[in-house]
């Protein structure tokens, strides 16, 4: 908590933010189950490991500008060695440069798991009324079949699903969200928009810690001991929060007029700058997955 | 609970019951990767005057009000929340909302559309929901067609005077029943089947995700019309400043 607490106060200190949202910001509360489920909602981990990636201090354009090239040559290539490869490189930054425990890093890797699945199931069968393809199988009215060439496409698709998520995951789990805010700033992203993130941002960890607190006092008082109550419980947690979030949207409009604001957000920004290596590294490793699709192909 | 509420619950649990399973899934975001370049580029140019649009309402209602950028942002904090909580179910499956359906309701479909890009932007960046090549995929979807035929069907049933909880039911309901149409439609675009083409294949996808996104369109309404009824009782001078209640019936 403290190394929150620390990395989130000497980063985004300036003069025109509100006091409410630093005071605020503090109460994340990350949990540490690192169980291979969809487990959300409750406040984010991966916030929580961008923190505290040893490679935080890497100049964010620099970590932003590598993941979404490498996603994109990972989706444009459409090869399975790059695949590999991109999966590979994508793991050892953030679990071998970054020291993100491996367990943690599957575990965030296998959330969209559901959907990769049944996604990929869907593509891999087809129906037809003629027992056609090389296994098919008589579900009586018509007939469900696949090709060796189709399950190789799912087991590819798969792979390269993992590599654009990899690539994606490394940005994440070594660059917090108001860093990836300050890159969409330089990238000439309109004004209002970059504000409106910068503040919902704030805001999320906020509304998080507010439904904590409804959640456990309703749970203390039996508010979810059946699917009817959970309901009910749900729905006025959900509109409670609406009016919470409103009073406080205000209070927090005065705060920062009473500290200046006069329509624009400044931030102190802490930036690395790129060094030789990572340049060299990053040239030669984009260059190295266009030549492997070059001698695959 | 009044007497409104407990029938209103009294339905969810049978329906629920009726369908037997419950929702394992989330809303359904098209993951990183899924999509090739061209339909990455295509969803993400059709979003482009939705969100002008957006863009230019958003802008609007600031110029009138700067006081309102700390209420939208609370909204758009809201959206994600909402759809990052675990809703209720029978059997213990993690399931979600998408949020857009109320969004739409209380914030507007213009304001929702900007909104729901960002929250999008997030979902994919702190919860690993959705990506960022498919992030136009997922905008349109999530944040521009639901919240669209939410927002109209809500709108026609005031004017067919239906039963305000009624509508607001059918407008989260259908709203998020019309983003899982359109996001099976999109992803048979990009993988059509052999035999049947893209019509085949949105067939597919459309059976696949119909056990989880049935069940969930249906949750989704109720807890809606729930969450909509405790804002009335105890917030109407801050739903009257958000002009839900301006052109409702009340």
């Amino acid at each position: 908590m403290e190394n929150i607490i620390k990395s989130y106060l000497d980063e985004m200190i300036s003069s025109k933010v509100p006091q409410e949202v630093h005071m605020h910001s503090n109460a994340i509360k990350p949990h540490h189950h690192h169980k291979i489920d969809h487990k959300h909602g409750e406040g984010s981990s991966i916030d929580f490991y961008a923190y505290n990636s040893k490679i935080r201090h890497w100049n964010p354009t620099f970590k932003v500008l590598l993941s979404v090239l490498t996603l994109l040559l990972c989706i444009v290539l459409n090869n399975h060695y790059v695949s590999v490869a991109v999966i590979i490189a994508m793991t050892y930054l953030t679990v071998v440069k970054g020291g993100l425990p491996l367990r943690a890093y599957i575990s965030v890797l296998m959330i969209p798991i559901t959907f990769i699945l049944l996604g990929t199931v869907t593509i891999g069968i087809d129906f037809s009324s003629e027992p056609i393809g090389q296994y098919n199988l008589n579900l009586g009215f018509c007939y469900v079949f696949t090709s060796q060439a189709k399950l190789w496409a799912m087991a590819f698709l798969i792979l390269k699903v993992f590599g654009a998520i990899s690539a994606m995951e490394m940005m994440a789990l070594s660059t917090p969200s108001s860093e990836i805010i300050g890159v969409l700033r330089k990238a000439h992203v309109p004004k209002l928009i970059v504000e409106l993130m910068y503040i919902i941002y704030r805001y999320i960890f906020i509304l998080m810690d507010v439904h904590t607190k409804m959640k456990n006092a309703a749970e203390s008082r039996l508010g979810f001991c059946d699917f009817k109550t959970s309901c009910s419980t749900f729905g006025n947690i959900a509109s409670n929060m609406l009016i919470v979030s409103l009073k406080k949207a205000t209070a927090y409009y005065q705060a920062m007029e009473a500290r200046g604001y006069d329509g624009d957000l400044v931030f102190l920004e802490q930036t690395g700058s790129v060094k030789v290596s990572q340049l060299v590294f990053t040239t030669g490793f984009l260059a190295g997955l266009i030549l492997l699709w070059y001698l695959t192909n | 609970m009044n007497v409104k509420e407990k029938r209103f619950v009294a339905v969810v649990a049978v329906l629920a019951l009726a369908f037997g399973t419950t929702p394992v899934a989330n809303a359904m975001h098209i993951m990183e990767g899924y999509l090739p370049p061209a339909f990455c580029i295509a969803w993400g140019v059709i979003c482009i005057p939705f969100l002008v649009a957006g863009y230019l309402s958003i802008k609007k209602t600031l110029n009138e009000n700067r006081k309102a950028i700390t209420i939208l942002a609370m909204a758009g904090a809201y959206i994600f929340v909402i759809s990052s909580l675990k809703i209720p179910s029978v059997t213990g499956s993690c399931s979600h909302m998408t949020g857009t359906g109320l969004g739409a309701i209380l914030f507007g479909p213009a304001a929702v559309s900007i909104l729901g890009l960002i929250v999008l932007l997030f979902q994919s960046i702190l919860l690993a929901h959705g990506g960022l090549t498919t992030l136009g995929a997922n905008t349109f979807s999530m944040a521009i067609a639901g919240p669209f035929v939410a927002f109209g069907i809500y709108k026609l049933g005031l004017k067919l005077k239906i039963n305000k909880h009624v509508v607001i039911f059918l407008a989260a309901a259908l709203g998020d029943f019309f983003t899982y149409l359109i996001t099976s439609f999109q992803l048979a675009m990009a993988y059509p089947s052999e035999t049947g083409g893209i019509a085949a294949s949105s067939l597919k996808f459309l059976a696949v995700f119909a056990p989880t996104q049935l069940p969930l369109a249906i949750i989704e309404g109720i807890l809606t019309v729930v969450i909509i009824i405790g804002l009335e009782t105890y917030a109407s001078s801050e739903l009257t400043d958000l002009g839900y209640l301006a052109g409702g019936t009340k």
